[in-house]
């Protein structure tokens, strides 16, 4: 509540003191195809006053009356600059050209303008446009986002084929990844060898590894905001690519007399089609295909409509065993709404969907789940004036997870129906932020998002013996399922449990000189979904479950310190940043525990915590002929879980053990090489610590067989992990009227053919009877050549 | 099962490879391992039976001799209090000769061993008799390779759990599954073994001539955890997409010294054993 009286506070007073001063709003965009830019830079020259375009490309400037000269500046675009005289408000959209050496010129930017990036209070924050995916080298010729971010300091992926990302030391499940403000649930197509989002349908994205602005909530690690292109509204352009494994296809084109634009965009695997020809794999089918679709239209000046939508499959078949199908769908509505030159709103209306099914030939079983969510948002911007900035909004979202439901898959089965409780709950969120310049030094960013959480009726609930869902049994030393002592039905009306928690978000930049800053936050927050895993790697068939009656919420504190600085007129940039973060109620899974079609999964979880600590380290060179980066963190992510209320020790007899995502070391050194007009080089290279795992530390013989035995969680690691992969880029001179823009991509994935573990497994040989550890890698050498085209 | 299909997959379809590497693990203390499993063939009287006793070893050890010998053995019925008395065979077997199974009788094992008691208790559980035993080629996991299959009737009323074993006379190891009738209360249940060809280890699929021994136990739900742990263990070690590995705690505890438990377990079952030769 204090911080609210703050806000009110600054609010009015600020309001107060913007006397005799005019606004400048408007939107910039791109000259070529009018897509607005997010975060360019608007400020007039010699003076203080200044603005930066928020997602939608609006910006707002407030400055005394007076005659200036206005620039505009974004990173690969031409710097624009006008007189103007500001003795009333002023409404002026701006588009800016593309600058002609933008090729060789910055195409990395870590956030916003880089002056501005010294100055903001936001900190532990990526940008990436989808031109700096697409010039980094990618397995199998596609370029790919999540493989990008997982260049940066701070991220890493857990190993070749596992889906997922994880960001400081923390889960897969703990990032809230959102395409056009719709959650994605499963970031992966071919059990993460793909992501999701296909760069040719995307602008750009945005990756907030902490100081997560209060406007978003509901995960406890880091947001992934990716957003899509709206579509070229000045002309027809068709983009496509074609490669070994998939194809892409987008065009998009003005519509409505210029009014507005559209992009579609498909994108499919075609690896299935050889499948049949190749005697091992003859009877599988693995393919995934995803289409994308914007479209924009402006009824005015000052409002404008949106619809984007998102539908993605995989398709997994395994001979006659398995068929599995599984993808997400999104969609969203929304509306910008310019209520006045200083206030800027917009209303979302979101649909989100994950689901699976699984066919089960062998057993005769049919299994199907998903999860769905509603979501209302209205966000709003308030640029008070030069130095003060507000966000504010509110935001509802239901959730209906389908759990799992079992069917038969013939007559003849020997499989009973059965259908897992359905789960239904309710999100709500206030917040309000703000970002404010107190001196020229020293800039504060502030908020506090309330949450809230609803688990609602419409199932029935297991009561156990002594509230015990999970007991130790201290005579066998393990623990077990708890007894059942009697059911609770809630009706749809009734509220099962309820939770709220306050997040304070706080961030506070000062800047030492013209060149570098010291940037400081504090991030609390809160997340009510958890996807239940008890594998080290995350696969599709997980299930994500909502807090109640015995799941709590998990919630965070992060903490993070930062140094910032620019070299050589912004050639070079430094960024040093240290963080600790804790969370609590983090679900751990008992020794032996079954999750699979269990309708009482409190029974196989004891509620835990987390904590990671690290330091980052990322050196940029961001002009000339090579481009390019060095990440390193060195890091430590553990968790643990005690016995509380089911008594007992915990689980790995309480003590901390380290997360499978747990990197001591983490390096990743990522280049581009402009030779000429016709050649690029790009190369990556990673270098990190083995994933945590558990080896045996002993066995014994039991009905014939040796069994092995273990000690603590994750006490072993794999071997360590590198890999170099290069790149290069042929761009055919071609004439000048020309439409037709083509490019040939050759890659080589693992240039050198690490034999990188996926996982070691100890197994007896078949013909000696003796112990042997095999190693399994997924990728050798891998060339690609795909070809690029634009018209 | 279906995460284990996924890591078969991946590395089918990618250039994926396999090869057997030296890691160094750790080694634990040697600990003492009861296998102690009380059959009761049905059509036999099970009065012989024989408990196994020997020491755990080095993950990569060869040495194969880690019987135990000189411990006391003996398993106490405690519905009628009647005590079998096991004799030392001084090769790391225990035997008797005229144990007296009960379905439905509470069985206590007690084994004295190094002046440290081990003790474990059991019900013996009845099994579901395999009611047809049949070959195809179209079942199974692959449609062309022939599999072995077996039907049996799930009681409705109760919970039911099963061990089933199926061993092609000959091989080196028996292939075991763990069945819940979880999904399948009350059904007619099938259950299938297919072997297909592997060059490495030397396994090749069934042929006419093949015989195969199938038995059925009935177990009780804390062998059923305990057996699908070791199962999922046993063929999915280090699979990423198969739950992580863990200690498993048997039921041969140590009343006065908690921490030095035994590995294994005392089971007392009925088991139904049948034999098919592939045609």
């Amino acid at each position: 509540m204090k911080h609210l009286t703050l806000i009110i506070v600054l609010f009015t007073s600020f309001t107060c003191l913007s006397q005799e001063k005019f606004s400048i709003s408007g939107t910039i965009t791109d000259a070529n195809n009018g897509e607005t830019l997010l975060g360019a830079t608007v400020y007039l020259k010699n003076t203080n006053f200044g603005a930066t375009t928020n997602e939608y490309g609006f910006f707002s400037l407030t400055a005394p009356e007076g005659d200036y000269a206005l620039v505009i500046s974004y990173v690969g675009y031409q710097t624009f600059s006008q007189n103007i005289q500001l003795y009333a408000d002023k409404k002026l959209d701006f588009e800016l050209q593309e600058s002609a050496t933008s090729l060789d010129e910055v195409v990395i930017i870590a956030e916003e303008s880089e002056v501005v990036n010294i100055k903001k209070p936001q900190m532990s924050v990526s940008k990436l446009n989808a031109q700096t995916i697409k010039e980094m080298p990618a397995v199998l010729g596609e370029v790919d986002v999540i493989k990008s971010i997982q260049m940066l300091p701070g991220v890493t992926s857990n190993g070749e084929g596992s889906a997922g990302f994880h960001v400081r030391g923390g889960a897969a499940d703990q990032n809230l990844v959102l395409l056009d403000e719709a959650i994605i649930y499963n970031t992966s197509h071919f059990f993460g060898f793909f992501s999701v989002f296909n760069t040719d349908a995307i602008k750009n994205i945005k990756l907030y590894k902490g100081d997560i602005p209060a406007k978003f909530g509901g995960r406890v690690s880091s947001v992934l905001d990716v957003r899509q292109k709206d579509g070229n509204n000045k002309e027809f352009e068709l983009n496509g690519g074609v490669g070994l494994i998939s194809s892409r296809l987008t065009a998009e084109s003005p519509i409505f007399k210029d009014k507005g634009s559209f992009l579609i965009s498909g994108r499919a695997s075609y690896a299935h089609l050889f499948m049949p020809f190749i005697e091992e794999v003859k009877d599988d089918k693995i393919s995934f295909y995803d289409l994308n679709l914007k479209t924009n239209f402006e009824l005015n000046e000052k409002n404008k409509l949106y619809l984007s939508g998102y539908f993605g499959r995989d398709v997994f078949n395994l001979s006659s065993l398995i068929e599995n199908t599984y993808g997400n769908a999104t969609g969203n509505l929304r509306w910008n709404h310019v209520i006045s030159d200083k206030l800027f709103s917009n209303l979302s209306f979101i649909y989100s969907k994950y689901d699976y099914n699984i066919v089960l030939d062998f057993i005769e079983l049919d299994w199907e789940a998903d999860i769905v969510n509603y979501n209302i948002k209205y966000d709003l911007g308030y640029f008070v004036n030069n130095d003060l900035t507000f966000d504010f909004g509110v935001s509802a979202l239901t959730y209906n997870v389908n759990p799992g439901e079992i069917r038969p898959s013939t007559e003849t089965s020997s499989i009973n129906a059965l259908k897992l409780d359905e789960k239904r709950a309710f999100e709500g969120a206030i917040y309000a932020s703000a970002e404010h310049k107190i001196t020229e030094k020293l800039a504060l960013n502030y908020g506090l998002r309330l949450s809230s959480f609803s688990r609602l009726g419409g199932q029935t609930m297991t009561n156990y013996l002594n509230n015990q869902p999970v007991v130790y049994n201290s005579e066998l030393g393990i623990y077990e399922r708890g007894e059942a002592e009697s059911e609770t039905t809630y009706s749809k009306s009734e509220t099962i449990k309820s939770f709220a928690n306050l997040e304070p978000r706080f961030g506070i930049s000062y800047q030492l000189n013209k060149l570098s800053s010291l940037k400081a936050s504090y991030t609390r927050s809160a997340q009510y979904l958890h996807l239940l895993s008890n594998t080290s790697s995350v696969t599709p068939l997980d299930v994500w479950t909502p807090s109640g009656q015995y799941i709590k919420p998990q919630l965070s504190n992060q903490y993070a310190l930062g140094y910032y600085k620019n070299f050589n007129e912004n050639t070079f940039t430094l960024e040093l940043e240290t963080y600790f973060k804790e969370v609590d109620n983090r679900i751990d899974y008992i020794d032996g525990s079954d999750l699979i079609g269990n309708n009482n999964i409190e029974t196989e979880i004891l509620s835990g915590e987390a904590r990671s600590y690290g330091l980052e380290l990322l050196f940029r060179k961001n002009k000339g002929a090579f481009t390019g980066w060095l990440a390193y963190t060195l890091s430590k992510s553990e968790q643990r879980a005690l016995g509380g209320n089911a008594g007992g020790p915990g689980i790995n007899n309480g003590n901390w053990y380290n997360t499978y995502y747990d990197r001591t070391h983490d390096i990743s050194l990522t280049g581009s090489y402009k030779l000429n007009d016709k050649w690029r080089f790009s190369s990556n290279f990673v270098f990190q610590t083995g994933r945590p795992v558990t080896y045996p530390n002993g066995q014994y013989n039991y009905e014939g067989l040796s069994i092995a035995t273990y000690a603590n969680r994750n006490e072993n690691r794999l071997p360590t992990y590198h890999r170099l992969d290069i790149s290069a880029t042929l761009t055919p001179k071609r004439k000048a009227d020309k439409r037709w823009k083509g490019e040939w991509v050759f890659g080589i994935y693992n240039l050198y053919d690490r034999r990188n573990a996926a996982s070691v497994s100890f197994s007896q040989n078949n013909q000696t009877g003796l112990n042997e550890a095999s190693r399994i890698s997924i990728f050798g050498r891998i060339p690609s050549v795909t070809y690029n085209f634009k018209f | 099962m279906y995460r284990s299909l996924i890591f078969i997959a991946l590395s089918l379809i990618f250039s994926s490879c396999e090869d057997v590497i030296d890691v160094d693990v750790n080694t634990a203390e040697p600990r003492l391992v009861i296998e102690a499993s009380l059959d009761w063939e049905k059509g036999t009287t099970g009065s012989e039976q024989t408990i196994k006793l020997s020491m755990s070893s080095p993950y990569f050890s060869t040495d194969t001799d880690t019987s135990v010998t000189g411990a006391l053995v003996t398993v106490t019925n405690m519905n009628n209090n009647t005590i079998f008395s096991f004799t030392d065979e001084n090769n790391g077997t225990y035997s008797i000769n005229n144990f007296e199974p009960i379905i439905g009788d509470t069985y206590q094992l007690t084994v004295v061993y190094n002046g440290e008691t081990y003790q474990a208790t059991e019900t013996l559980i009845a099994s579901t008799s395999i009611k047809e035993i049949n070959e195809s080629i179209e079942g199974g996991f692959d449609d062309e390779l022939p599999e072995v299959n077996i039907y049996f009737d799930d009681p409705i009323d109760e919970e039911n759990y099963y061990l089933i074993s199926f061993y092609e006379i000959g091989d080196m190891f028996p292939f075991f599954a763990d069945v819940s009738d979880e999904f399948v209360n009350g059904n007619e249940v099938y259950y299938f073994f297919e072997k297909e060809e592997d060059e490495d280890t030397n396994m090749s699929p069934f042929e006419a001539g093949d015989t195969v021994e199938v038995k059925l136990y009935g177990i009780s739900e804390q062998y059923y955890s305990f057996m699908r742990l070791l199962i999922e263990q046993y063929y999915n070690s280090g699979n990423p997409f198969a739950s992580n590995a863990a200690l498993i705690k048997g039921n041969c505890i140590n009343p006065t010294n908690p921490e030095n438990y035994a590995f294994g377990y005392f089971r007392v079952t009925e088991v139904d054993v049948v034999s098919y030769t592939f045609e």
